[in-house]
């Protein structure tokens, strides 16, 4: 992975003259959606593309280091072997970009990744995930305590209350101090914008967030009732693309929650695209946190070799 | 497993992650052409109709080149048929109760809705359109059109009383054009019981592909007439006996002009350059183009254009994922236009150019906005409110939109101002296109071939001293009421005036060019104040001028006895003419509304503005009566006018123009007295007269709108029909107010 965002100051100037419109954003979100589309070998290429932007991820309170073994095997072989061959696509060592895990889990994926020979990251979300209503302190050091088990990439989650409030500063600092935790490990900054109120508030945090050093900017947690949206990924791109202008650095973008076809992931593939541009197509700057979406995609890459639909034992599960 | 169906490219577009061709099967389209041989005629009273001995027309994929089919070119005796077709229809069409109708146009939408995929692909693939386009927009708004004014026609009867449908319309669409533009003029007409002759420009098959689903239907086949043909076949529609009314559609919507505010410019310019990169153009049917090609005269168009502007100096920017060969042709974003230059004053943009240029300050906006001849619409992106809606308000345009563009819904009235004409469609307005008051004579569609265009009221005939004034003392002030004051006359001559047994009554001033051009720079000054009072405060001053007018009752009524009106009759009319003033300023309490969306989050807002200089030509009859029962509507709907009052007694008016004097600010109402061909020829010469309302001869109604065309100003011509001004419906019914305003539609989308 890249190297890390060392953020910039807080520049509180640029936070408060901003506007998002919010029509504008609505429209160019339901453009985009019927605008674009692939079929055949650019649907299944692109699918393929998918899965290796993909944080498989499982956070539910029965994880054990059962079902966390058999997430890991698949995230190595996320594709049956035989329909990579059909593709001519089996030497291209597709997996998905990373398994994710609650803190507790994070010493079962390390292990089951190096038994399976593998270098897949280990993502665990952090910050008393999901509500983000914990102390400091305890936040912290969960951060603190996922980098020692291995985890080299960390989901934490920020606190609503200060976007609601418009308390920038202090948000700024916490994400800061955040940063100083996670150490080596790549810091993606969960903003949970179904709970932010407005898409202007989407944007600031985003601003914020990246100002502080996230290394990736991600839509919520997939705990909240609203989810990725377009409309608010159109705001978090644009967010990434002045940012980008202003300073230089490349942050990556992380929608997560209810992404489970195949079809939704390639319309996200597409809005990545055209809001900017390719360079941002790899998994260092892209990731689709989903648990469902690979065996759709699988399913549907099936379909693509052999012309048939799979029925569910046909295709391996996570 | 079975065998692979994979090709071999997906390793590379792994790695490119380009874009692939996103082909829209168009064989349905092929297999309707077939069905027709790969000949098309016209479509006529529910057939096709394939006359012999008829030039063809070739019809081409624009992208391709590739022939599709050919079509047959109408003849005049075609078109005969055609609006014969049409009168024979319109005789049942028009008598059936609204819910007939009603039932008719629904099923047609359902038509439509079952055959879209033969609609959209036959359109993009002869137009060349992207798909995408023509099937989520085009296509779903021509089905909602027939929805809405099918409801519109269920209650016709009561929420239209007191109105008829004209007849038979002929429309006339431009060489280039979406069909939903004929759905917006035909769904109206439809409803209202008229019928309709299409003449489409050669090589359009929609046209005739929506008339045939029509015609199918059974009951009604005539209602809807489609013929192709050469724009020589236009006059040859327009004065065929039956045509009532004649609708035109401009060419599709160009390219665009942007301007934006200084302080953001290079900000704005950067993210327009960066979207525009990402822009795919390629072929119409493939589904993930944003935009088609328009064939190859389009392409010359622009490349001419875009050409010029280079040589002027203007900076031009093309970028976008385009195939390289014609007739494709970029995205295009042309800035640093010199003010001065030729394609600049120019008013239309080609497609696909977007022509940039900065300003200053809003003001300064809203007048570059508004100093071109053409008055569509306009879109206005701020997250200001309060700049947003003075920018909405002040554009001259049909439709605004606030931070949002090219929003269109059957209910919302879409129209414009200046150049881009003076019709509306959709919502009300756009019924009341092709009704006429009920009772109204028909219009008669020979054109007198003897008015000669060139002398019509050209000359003044002279006029001599006819003795000495004898009347009721004291006599109005001398002149012409221009300004607020009376002044003499430019030719410094006066025309003398009978009463009704032949002995001089007096004289008046005898205006000329000059003082009609004076008497519009009046109007023109004191237009931005009217404008901008309130409705309450101009129907106080009606309301004061009514007062005025009945303590001038015995003068009034005096001078209209001598016009051979009995004393009763005279107090009546003064009477009436003040309840006429008292009455406009009532109703314009209670102008506008709000429009609800569907799909669309907020408001629309259905304004009524005043159309500007408003000219008045007043009947010879009712010489007080038709000229207060014509200015009270004018003036309520915030109007400036120029009058020309009765000819055969003007003294009524400039009796009036007393009151006027004291009341009124200077040069909301001016009245020119003199000979009424001459002042009427200024007046509709006039490029910077707004509306013209002329109530005379057949001869002076024909120059009229003859001579309107010259800036499209909408006119009002009696066409030597007199009218009953005593009578309610005639004198103060609700085609007064429909024409001393227009439309505007104010889109607000809102969110946070």
């Amino acid at each position: 992975m890249s190297a890390h965002n060392r953020g910039t100051e807080l520049d509180l100037s640029w936070i408060s003259k901003i506007q998002v419109n919010h029509p504008a954003v609505l429209r160019r979100a339901e453009q985009i959606q019927a605008r674009r589309t692939v079929k055949k070998e650019w649907q299944a290429a692109w699918l393929l593309k998918a899965v290796t932007f993909i944080d498989l991820t499982t956070l539910s309170g029965d994880d054990t280091s059962s079902n966390i073994q058999r997430l890991c095997y698949k995230a190595k072989y996320p594709i049956r072997e035989d329909l990579l061959k059909a593709l001519n696509m089996h030497d291209k060592g597709i997996t998905t970009a990373a398994v994710c895990v609650y803190p507790a889990r994070v010493c079962d994926a390390v292990k089951a990744l190096k038994a399976a020979g593998c270098n897949i990251p280990v993502a665990s979300v952090a910050t008393g995930f999901p509500a983000g209503q914990t102390h400091l302190k305890t936040r912290l050091e969960e951060i603190r305590l996922a980098v020692e088990d291995g985890a080299t990439e960390i989901d934490v989650v920020i606190n609503r209350s200060l976007v609601l409030t418009g308390q920038w500063e202090a948000l700024y600092d916490e994400i800061r101090q955040f940063r100083k935790a996670c150490g080596e490990a790549h810091l993606k900054t969960i903003l949970a914008t179904g709970e932010l109120g407005s898409l202007t508030n989407v944007y600031k945090a985003s601003m914020i967030a990246m100002m502080a050093g996230s290394d990736f900017i991600k839509t919520s947690t997939g705990k909240e009732t609203v989810n990725a949206t377009f409309p608010v990924a159109i705001v978090m791109l644009r967010a990434i693309r002045d940012f980008f202008w202003k300073t230089g650095n490349k942050i990556g973008f992380k929608p997560a929650g209810g992404i489970r076809s195949a079809k939704d992931s390639l319309a996200w593939l597409s809005l990545v695209k055209e809001e900017l541009g390719d360079e941002w197509l790899k998994p260092e700057l892209f990731r689709i946190g989903a648990s469902t979406l690979l065996s759709d995609i699988e399913r549907q890459i099936y379909h693509h070799v052999t012309g048939r639909y799979a029925a569910y034992h046909d295709l391996p599960m996570s | 497993m079975a065998a692979t169906r994979a090709g071999p490219r997906a390793r590379e577009i792994f790695t490119s992650l380009e874009y692939g061709p996103v082909p829209e099967s168009h064989a349905c389209a092929l297999a309707w052409l077939d069905t027709q041989d790969r000949c098309l005629g016209h479509y006529v009273n529910g057939k096709w109709l394939k006359p012999e001995h008829r030039n063809s027309v070739p019809c081409q994929d624009p992208i391709t080149g590739e022939n599709l089919a050919s079509c047959l070119q109408a003849q005049a005796e075609d078109v005969a048929a055609a609006v014969e077709a049409a009168r024979m229809a319109f005789r049942s069409w028009s008598v059936h109760p609204g819910v007939v109708r009603a039932q008719h146009l629904t099923r047609l939408a359902k038509v439509i809705q079952k055959h879209q995929r033969l609609l959209w692909t036959l359109e993009s693939l002869v137009t060349g359109r992207a798909v995408r386009e023509v099937r989520d927009g085009d296509v779903q708004l021509a089905q909602q059109l027939l929805h809405y004014h099918a409801i519109q026609a269920s209650t016709q009867e009561e929420a239209l009383a007191g109105w008829e449908p004209m007849g038979v319309i002929g429309l006339i669409l431009p060489p280039t054009f979406s069909f939903l533009e004929m759905m917006w003029r035909i769904c109206p007409a439809l409803a209202v019981g008229c019928t309709v002759v299409a003449l489409v420009p050669p090589a359009s098959p929609t046209p005739l592909l929506l008339a045939q689903l029509s015609g199918e239907l059974g009951p009604f086949p005539g209602i809807l007439n489609v013929i192709s043909g050469s724009a020589s076949l236009v006059p040859v529609l327009a004065s065929q006996p039956g045509i009532q009314k004649v609708a035109f559609c401009g060419a599709l919507e160009g390219g665009l002009r942007l301007l934006i505010q200084e302080s953001v410019w290079d900000e704005a310019m950067r993210r327009l350059q960066e979207r525009m990169g990402r822009l795919r153009s390629g072929r119409g049917l493939d589904g993930a183009v944003d935009m088609g090609a328009r064939g190859a005269a389009a392409c010359d168009l622009v490349q001419r254009f875009v050409r010029e502007a280079q040589s002027q100096g203007a900076q031009v920017l093309q970028a976008g994922d385009v195939p390289s060969e014609r007739p494709f042709y970029p995205p295009t974003l042309v800035s640093n236009l010199p003010p001065a230059s030729p394609s600049k004053g120019s008013s239309s943009v080609p497609w696909p150019v977007v022509v940039a240029s900065p300003f200053r300050t809003a003001k300064e906006a809203l007048l570059v906005a508004n100093g071109t001849p053409r008055g569509g619409s306009a879109s206005v992106w701020s997250e200001r409110l309060g700049q947003a809606l003075e920018l909405g308000y002040g554009l001259q345009v049909g439709t605004v939109w606030i931070n949002a563009h090219g929003l269109r819904d059957p209910s919302v009235p879409t129209g414009g101002c200046k150049e881009s004409g003076c019709s509306w469609h959709g919502g009300p307005d756009g019924l009341y296109e092709y009704l006429r008051p009920s009772g109204t004579p028909a219009r008669l569609s020979c054109l007198s071939k003897n008015l000669n265009y060139d002398t019509f009221g050209l000359a003044v005939p002279s006029t001599l001293p006819a003795g000495p004034e004898i009347g009721p003392s004291p006599a109005p002030p001398y002149g012409l009421f221009i300004g607020g004051r009376f002044q003499a006359p430019g030719a410094r001559s006066s025309k003398p005036i009978r009463d009704s047994s032949g002995n001089l009554h007096g004289y008046v001033a005898e205006g000329g060019a000059k003082d009609i051009r004076g008497a519009v720079e009046a109007a023109h000054q004191a237009f931005p104040g009217w404008a901008g009072q309130s409705p309450g405060a101009r129907a106080a001053l009606l309301w004061a001028l009514a007062a005025a007018l009945e303590r001038r009752k015995s003068t009034l009524a005096s001078r209209l006895e001598r016009q051979g009106v009995e004393l009763k009759a005279a107090e009546a009319e003064v009477e009436l003419s003040a309840r006429r003033l008292r009455a406009w300023g009532a109703r314009v309490q209670a102008q506008g509304h709000t429009l609800q969306v569907a799909g669309l989050r907020g408001p629309v807002l259905r304004l009524r503005e005043p159309l500007g200089v408003l000219a008045v030509v007043c009947p010879d009859e009712w010489p007080l009566l038709a000229f207060v029962s014509l200015l009270a509507p004018a003036l309520a709907y915030g109007n400036t006018v120029v009058t020309v009052p009765s000819a055969a007694c003007p003294l009524l008016a400039l009796e009036v123009c007393q009151d006027m004097a004291t009341l009124f600010p200077a040069g909301l109402a001016n009245v020119v007295t003199g000979d009424r061909d001459h002042l009427t020829r200024c007046l509709a010469l006039h490029q910077d007269v707004q509306a013209m309302w002329y109530f005379g001869s057949a001869q002076g109604s024909q120059f009229v709108e003859w001579a309107s065309a010259g800036n499209l100003k909408p006119v009002w011509a009696s066409r030597g029909c007199p009218r009953a001004w005593d009578q309610e419906a005639e004198g103060a019914g609700p085609e007064l107010g429909l024409r001393a305003a227009r439309t505007k539609a104010l889109w607000l989308p809102m969110g946070d």
